[in-house]
């Protein structure tokens, strides 16, 4: 069995076991001189402080005990406010006392990054996210949620590589359940961490909780795309709050799913079309690999490249084609990671 | 004295000979019918009484039994009623003279003697004809789709009294012409590719699906034409052989829809609508089992609009029929096969609201929404349809072309040399589309070069298509060489394959 200290399990027990909501949690550990000392006499502690009944001794350690078995044989480990490795850029987020992980725990002490999205993220957005998270995945790991659209466009472009993924419930639990089959790969290859006990549902206020940990881990916070009220937006806040970087991809004025992230940009965010913005900001240089285009496919990239966005058939027809040889050339470009569709017989660029 | 006179009933498309036997004996005045009719056919008694005494017979008064064999096999509908007719007359010694042992009688009598058509002729025309019958007696209404069968003798009659007049040598009906089938070509109506604007993505697409025999699936906003292009479909389609216009027509005609040419000369276009059950779908009935929608589109085509909206159960029923061209319906009254090979075409929203990859307008579903969606279509179902294309709305005028829009006659020329390709390859293979190729033809006929085969694998990989739409890609890259004419299937055939297709994952 893994080991821990006497503060870390009492820690652990505190979190997990105690049935106490951070706030009353925090009562207790400044009423008491250390943590193992509120663990050895939790009873007198808690009825003078919060006037509540609690478990006898023995049953609290049994329940730790019952804990830590469990996490040792679904390979659950916790990281406390104690451990050696618990990561200190969090301490400046009204930190967890303890984050339950699985995966490669050495991520921790990682340079982090974090790249956010709202569940509404256009084709184009969802691609080009992936394609900055499989890059900075390089340099960084990549610290995300597992949302739909932008999150989950992060998620896919980093793995299978170093990647952070932070849960609004218990390791158990898979918000949304749709992603299970993502969330184990994430176990495989990267990091899930979460501050609730393993069988946690999602509440209301966990994605609020969850952020603040998203933010708190990195270096720097890119949102792929926010609404005008988006839960990316709350990430990028908490994010200044903490003194970290904010970046944010630029959209049209008029277009809604990208109305949080121009609005970012108004406010002084850092301006982000493609990965290089981001290294520069700390000094890092990546040599860009180069996709070799066919004389054809460089002729339809350069139209689509001026207007953004277009319509298989206005491509052609700028391009002097058939609809269905132009329908091939830009299938090839799509399979180069180039250009993608967008709904429609739509397509847009991606680099 | 008893007479023997031989009907026909149909068992799906089978007609099945029945003998009609009567006696008129001395006793006390009875009417009987024995041989398990139905309720209809029992009811011919009141009929056929009325019928006679009001044709100016006489309708004996002794006992009488009309015994209908094979005794085992149920009988079904009205279209007995001329031969009961005949046998009662034949039976009291009426029709002195007359020889109709080798005749068939068909038709139901109206009251006044008068006779109305029946359902189903033309498939019990055929069957008789290869059980060896050569002369028919059928109601004059049901004359236009008995023209079509050559080799036989067919007096069409208004009415009882005219047969028994026809029988017994006063006045005699001349037998029916033999019609030579001629495709009429298409009626001019309001479905032709020259009223379609832009959209060519999809035109292209669904010259495509015909050419190779694909099923098609349309993804697009409400309101983008996806109908209006379904409807083309059957007018791009190769022209009816007679072959294909006659077993179309015996279904019809047990459906009782044929129109007034009495054969099928067009390719039938269905669009059951989404509140359809199973069984109109597949076919069925209490007893007689009626064709479905599936078996009426046979030869044609299958729209089914708003495909999320169908019954799962019903969708999923679909599979076997698309598999094998044709259904099995088993009900108490026994098993019936029909022929139902069509080509499916289904459209569908993007997402719920409609508004996904619209240029103008914000969709406002959440991933989840739409893979909600779109999951109510199978990935099995969505299997069997190799061509995924979405329809736009695209205003004509954002294109500043001034090429001129083909019409679906043009289209269909192209269409039918990939056709002949088609045939001469699968000349020894029992199949007439590339959509009907399976592992063994796809080794065989779609060798990819190495450049291909580097695409498809790139494809799979960033794509992460299943096995089954690997097949999908290659099916319709070979008929998109077709349409080229080119022997060898080229990456860009490959890459064309690849691009009718819907994004997988959201």
């Amino acid at each position: 069995m893994a080991k821990y200290t006497k503060t870390e399990e009492a820690l652990i027990w505190l979190c997990a076991c105690s049935g106490l909501d951070p706030r009353e949690r925090v009562v207790l550990l400044r009423a008491a001189p250390s943590p193992e000392a509120l663990f050895a006499r939790f009873e007198t502690y808690c009825e003078s402080n919060l006037g509540k009944e609690c478990a006898p001794p023995a049953a609290r350690r049994q329940a730790l005990e019952k804990l830590l078995t469990e996490a040792e044989e679904k390979g659950y480990f916790a990281v406390t406010a104690e451990s050696a490795d618990y990561p200190k850029e969090l301490k400046a987020a009204d930190p967890p006392l303890v984050l339950f992980g699985a995966g490669r725990r050495e991520l921790l002490g990682a340079r982090k990054f974090c790249i956010v999205g709202s569940r509404i993220t256009p084709p184009w957005a969802q691609k080009f996210g992936a394609e900055i998270s499989a890059r900075v995945s390089k340099r960084f790991a990549v610290v995300t949620g597992l949302a739909e659209g932008g999150d989950l466009a992060a998620v896919r472009g980093a793995l299978p590589g170093d990647l952070i993924c932070v849960l609004p419930c218990g390791l158990d639990e898979c918000y949304p359940a749709a992603h299970a089959a993502v969330k184990e790969e994430i176990r495989s290859t990267g990091l899930l961490l979460s501050e609730y006990p393993f069988a946690e549902k999602t509440r209301r206020y966990s994605f609020f909780a969850r952020n603040r940990i998203l933010a708190g881990l990195s270096e720097g916070v890119l949102v792929l795309s926010a609404g005008e009220k988006s839960g990316a937006l709350i990430t990028a806040d908490l994010a200044l709050e903490y003194g970290r970087d904010v970046f944010a991809v630029p959209y049209q004025p008029n277009v809604a799913q990208g109305a949080g992230c121009n609005e970012l940009l108004k406010k002084g965010a850092y301006v982000c079309t493609c990965a290089q913005d981001i290294f520069d900001c700390y000094g890092i240089v990546l040599k860009e690999q180069t996709v070799s285009l066919l004389p054809e496919e460089e002729a339809l990239y350069r139209i689509l490249h001026a207007e953004g966005e277009l319509h298989a058939a206005v491509i052609a027809e700028r391009a002097g084609l058939p609809v269905h040889e132009a329908a091939a050339i830009l299938a090839s470009l799509e399979l180069k990671g180039m250009i993608t569709k967008a709904g429609g017989n739509r397509y847009s660029c991606v680099k | 004295m008893i007479a023997k006179i031989i009907c026909f009933t149909l068992v799906g498309l089978d007609g099945v000979p029945v003998e009609v036997e009567t006696d008129v004996n001395k006793g006390v005045p009875a009417y009987d019918m024995v041989g398990l009719p139905d309720a209809a056919v029992k009811e011919s008694k009141e009929r056929v009484r009325s019928a006679i005494k009001n044709s100016g017979l006489l309708f004996p008064m002794n006992k009488i039994t009309i015994n209908f064999a094979p005794a085992d096999l149920k009988k079904e509908g009205a279209a007995f009623d001329l031969a009961v007719a005949v046998s009662l007359l034949k039976g009291s010694e009426q029709l002195i003279g007359a020889d109709v042992s080798d005749t068939v009688f068909l038709g139901e009598l109206a009251l006044n003697g008068d006779l109305r058509p029946i359902n189903g002729l033309l498939p019990i025309l055929i069957s008789a004809k290869g059980h060896g019958f050569t002369k028919f007696v059928i109601p004059a209404a049901n004359a236009p789709e008995a023209r079509f069968l050559g080799g036989a003798e067919i007096y069409p009659a208004e009415s009882l009294l005219a047969v028994v007049k026809h029988l017994v040598g006063a006045e005699t009906i001349s037998p029916l012409e033999t019609a030579r089938f001629a495709v009429s070509g298409r009626k001019e109506s309001s479905a032709d590719l020259k009223y379609v604007k832009g959209q060519p993505v999809a035109r292209r697409a669904i010259e495509i699906a015909v050419a190779g025999g694909h099923n098609l699936l349309m993804v697009g906003p409400p309101g983008t034409g996806k109908t209006m292009l379904a409807r083309c479909l059957p007018t791009i389609m190769p022209d009816l052989s007679f072959e294909e216009a006659l077993e179309i027509t015996k279904i019809h005609s047990v459906a009782g829809i044929l129109g007034e040419e009495g054969i099928v000369t067009e390719r039938p276009f269905r669009t059951p609508h989404h509140t359809a059950t199973t069984v109109s779908m597949c076919g069925g009935g209490n007893r007689v089992v009626h064709p479905g929608e599936i078996s009426l589109a046979h030869g044609g085509v299958l729209f089914l609009d708003e495909l999320p909206e169908y019954k799962r159960s019903t969708l999923e029923a679909l599979r076997q029929p698309l598999e094998d061209g044709k259904i099995s319906v088993s009900r108490a009254g026994g098993t019936v096969t029909y022929p139902s090979r069509f080509m499916l075409c289904a459209s569908m929203n993007p997402c719920p609201c409609g508004n996904y990859g619209s240029a103008d307008l914000v969709c406002t579903c959440t991933p989840a929404e739409i893979r909600r969606y779109r999951r109510k279509i199978s990935g099995p179902l969505l299997d069997r349809i190799d061509l995924q294309v979405e329809v736009d709305n695209l205003s004509y005028d954002e294109l500043t072309s001034t090429e001129g829009r083909e019409s679906s006659a043009a289209v269909k020329e192209r269409v039918n040399i990939a056709r002949k390709i088609q045939r001469n390859r699968f000349a020894e293979y029992r199949l007439n589309t590339n959509a009907e190729m399976g592992e063994r033809e796809i080794d065989a006929f779609c060798a990819l070069g190495r450049e291909s085969e580097e695409i498809l694998r790139s494809a799979f990989e960033r794509m992460k298509l299943s096995a089954r739409a690997r097949a999908r890609i290659i099916k319709v890259s070979r008929t998109i060489a077709d349409l080229d004419g080119c022997e060898n299937i080229e990456p860009k055939h490959v890459f064309e394959a690849v691009s009718y297709r819907l994004e997988e994952k959201i």
